[in-house]
C-alpha cells in the first residue's frame, strides 16, 4: 500500500495507484503500485521486455492505463489535456536515442526541448531560451561542442546531449532509459558521476531503467524489479515512508 | 544567338523563371526524402502518374489529368498506409511502384490504351511548359517556401527524431503526410521540367550536396536552394548557350556541382584531421 508523505520533499512526484496496463490484449504490467518523491531517485530493474520501459511510457501518458489512477506533481492524470500537462514536467532520455541523417547543431538539438514549452507554433526560440540551452549544455559539460553538427558526435556525448535536451524543459522529473547503452565502461563511468551530480545540483525525481544492477545502485535510493507483470521492491527503503 | 536575345521570347522567360523557383524551392524537399529514407518515392510517384494516365486514356481524357491525380492520391496515401501496415515509408514506395505498374500494364492490355502515349508523360521539356503550368509551379513553389518558413523548428523536430516530436506535442504524422503530398506535387511538376528520369537532378542532388556540408537545417536548405537555382537555371542558360536538351543540361550542371561541393568537403575533412594531429 501506498503511504502518504511526511515531508514536503517527500510530496509525490510520480504516483501510481494499482495500474494495469499493455498493448493490445497483452497485459504487461498487472496492479502496479509506485511512489517517487520530488527528490527521490528510483531505480527499476528487470529483464528485457519484461515492461520496464512501459512503466515509463505510462508516467508519461503515451500509454493509457486499463485500470488505476495515475497523479504528477499531485495531479490526477485522466485526460489527454492533462497527459500533455504532465509532459510539461517531465524529461526523458529515450534509450537508444542516436543521431538521424539531419545535420543540425548540438545548440539546435537541445532547443528542440523547448518545443511546446517556451516557443511553439509560429513563434522562434528566444534570448532566454538560447541561454537555457547553454546553461544545460555546460551543466552535461558539452557547451563547447555547441555549433558542432550532431552527427559527430560520440557516443557518450550523444547521450550528454539526450540530456540536456531532457533537462532544458525545466522539468520536476527526470526519467532515463537505459541511459549508459551502448557506451564503453568508461564513458558508462563518466555519465553515471553526471548523473549524479545533476541529481544533487537540481534536486529532481528521477526515475532510471537499467538492466545493470551496480549502476542501479550508484544513481538510486532504492530499487524495484519488474517480473512476472509485478513491480517488488528489490532494495532499499523510502527516506518518505 | 546571344543569350540576351532568347530572353527576350515569352517562352525562354517562363522557362527561366520556372527553372529558378522549382530549383530553389523542390529541392528543399529533396532534404525530407534524403532524411526520412524516401528515395524510392520518386519512382513509386511515377509509375503511379503511369497508372493514372493509362485510366485517363482508357476514359477518352488527357493523361496528365490522370497522372496529377494518382500523383496526389499515392502522395495522400502512402505516409497513413506505412503507419497503418508499420512499414517505413520507403518500403510502402516499393509495393505502390510495383503494384501500379501492374495495373497500368493490365490497363494497356485489356483496354487496349496506347502505351507509348502514357508513356509520353515521362519526357518533359522545360521550354515545353505551358503558361499555366509556370504559374502552377510559382504556386506551389511558393507554398513549399512558406511551409518551410513557418514551420521550421516543426519540420526539423520531425526530420530529426520522430519519436522525440510526438512526445513533445508535435503532430509528427500530420507533418510528415503535408511534407510527402508537397513532395509528390513538386515530383510531378519536376517530370514536366526535366523529364522522369532526371527528376533528381533538380531534388536530390542539391539536397544531397547541401547535408554534405550544412551542419544545421538552416544552412542545408539555404544551401540545397542554391544548388537547386544553380543547376535548373544554369542548366537551362548552359542548353541555350551551346545548343543542349534543356534536362540533361540541368542534370550535368547538378551532377558537376555535386562533385565540387563532395571535393570540397573532402579536402576540409583532410585539412582537418592534419590540424587534429
Amino acid at each position: 500500500m501506498v503511504k502518504s508523505p511526511s515531508k514536503p520533499e517527500c510530496a509525490p512526484a510520480i504516483l501510481l495507484r494499482d495500474v494495469t496496463a499493455g498493448y493490445g490484449h497483452q497485459l504487461v504490467l498487472d496492479s502496479v503500485s509506485l511512489v517517487v518523491g520530488r527528490r527521490e531517485s528510483v531505480a527499476i530493474l528487470g529483464e528485457n521486455g519484461a515492461g520496464k520501459t512501459t512503466l515509463l511510457r505510462l508516467i508519461l501518458g503515451l500509454v493509457q492505463p486499463w485500470s488505476g489512477s495515475i497523479e504528477i506533481e499531485g495531479k490526477a492524470v485522466e485526460s489527454e489535456a492533462d497527459r500533455r500537462r504532465a509532459r510539461q514536467r517531465i524529461g526523458y532520455v529515450m534509450q537508444g536515442s542516436v543521431p538521424g541523417k539531419l545535420p543540425i547543431s548540438v545548440e539546435d538539438a537541445v532547443l528542440l526541448g523547448r518545443w511546446g514549452k517556451a516557443f511553439s507554433y509560429l513563434t522562434r526560440p528566444s534570448k532566454q531560451d538560447r541561454a537555457a540551452a547553454t546553461r544545460m549544455l555546460e551543466l552535461v559539460g558539452i557547451e563547447d561542442l555547441k555549433r558542432r553538427d550532431c552527427r559527430e558526435l560520440s557516443g557518450g556525448q550523444v547521450q550528454r546531449l539526450n540530456i540536456a535536451r531532457a533537462l532544458v524543459r525545466e522539468p520536476g522529473i527526470l526519467l532515463l532509459d537505459e541511459p549508459t547503452t551502448h557506451l564503453d565502461r568508461n564513458a558508462q563511468a563518466a555519465l553515471v558521476d553526471l548523473l549524479r551530480s545533476i541529481r544533487q545540483t537540481l534536486g529532481l525525481a528521477m526515475v532510471v531503467v537499467s538492466h545493470d544492477e551496480d549502476q542501479a545502485r550508484s544513481l538510486a535510493d532504492r530499487a524495484y524489479r519488474i517480473s512476472d507483470l509485478a513491480l517488488t521492491l528489490d532494495w532499499g527503503e523510502s527516506a518518505c515512508r | 544567338m546571344p543569350l540576351i536575345e532568347y530572353l527576350r521570347y515569352p517562352i525562354f522567360q517562363r522557362a527561366l523563371v520556372a527553372s529558378i523557383v522549382a530549383g530553389g524551392t523542390f529541392s528543399l524537399l529533396g532534404t525530407v526524402v534524403v532524411t526520412l529514407n524516401l528515395t524510392t518515392i520518386r519512382f513509386a510517384l511515377m509509375h503511379m502518374a503511369l497508372l493514372g494516365a493509362a485510366c485517363s486514356l482508357a476514359l477518352n481524357q488527357q493523361p496528365v489529368v490522370g497522372a496529377v491525380v494518382a500523383i496526389v492520391v499515392g502522395s495522400l496515401l502512402l505516409g497513413p498506409l506505412s503507419d497503418r501496415m508499420k512499414m517505413d515509408a520507403g518500403l510502402t514506395s516499393a509495393l505502390f511502384m510495383t503494384g501500379s505498374i501492374a495495373a497500368a500494364f493490365i490497363l494497356f492490355y485489356r483496354a487496349r490504351v496506347p502505351a507509348m502515349e502514357a508513356f509520353g508523360l515521362f519526357t518533359g521539356s522545360i521550354l515545353a511548359m505551358t503558361e499555366t503550368e509556370t504559374w502552377v509551379i510559382l504556386i506551389v513553389g511558393a507554398v513549399v517556401l512558406a511551409v518551410f518558413v513557418a514551420l521550421y523548428r516543426e519540420i526539423q523536430l520531425v526530420l530529426y527524431d520522430r519519436e522525440l516530436a510526438k512526445l513533445l506535442g508535435v503532430p509528427a504524422e500530420a507533418v510528415r503526410n503535408g511534407l510527402l503530398v508537397l513532395t509528390g506535387l513538386a515530383i510531378g511538376l519536376a517530370m514536366r521540367i526535366v523529364g522522369a528520369l532526371l527528376v533528381d537532378a533538380v531534388m536530390l542532388l542539391p539536397a544531397l550536396g547541401a547535408m554534405m556540408i550544412g551542419k544545421s537545417l538552416a544552412q542545408v536548405l539555404v544551401v540545397c536552394s542554391v544548388l537547386g537555382i544553380l543547376s535548373a537555371s544554369g542548366g537551362l542558360l548552359l542548353s541555350m548557350a551551346v545548343d543542349l536538351p534543356s534536362g540533361a543540361s540541368m542534370t550535368v550542371v547538378a551532377v558537376m556541382a555535386l562533385v565540387v561541393v563532395a571535393t570540397i568537403k573532402s579536402i576540409l575533412v583532410q585539412r582537418r584531421g592534419v590540424r587534429d594531429e
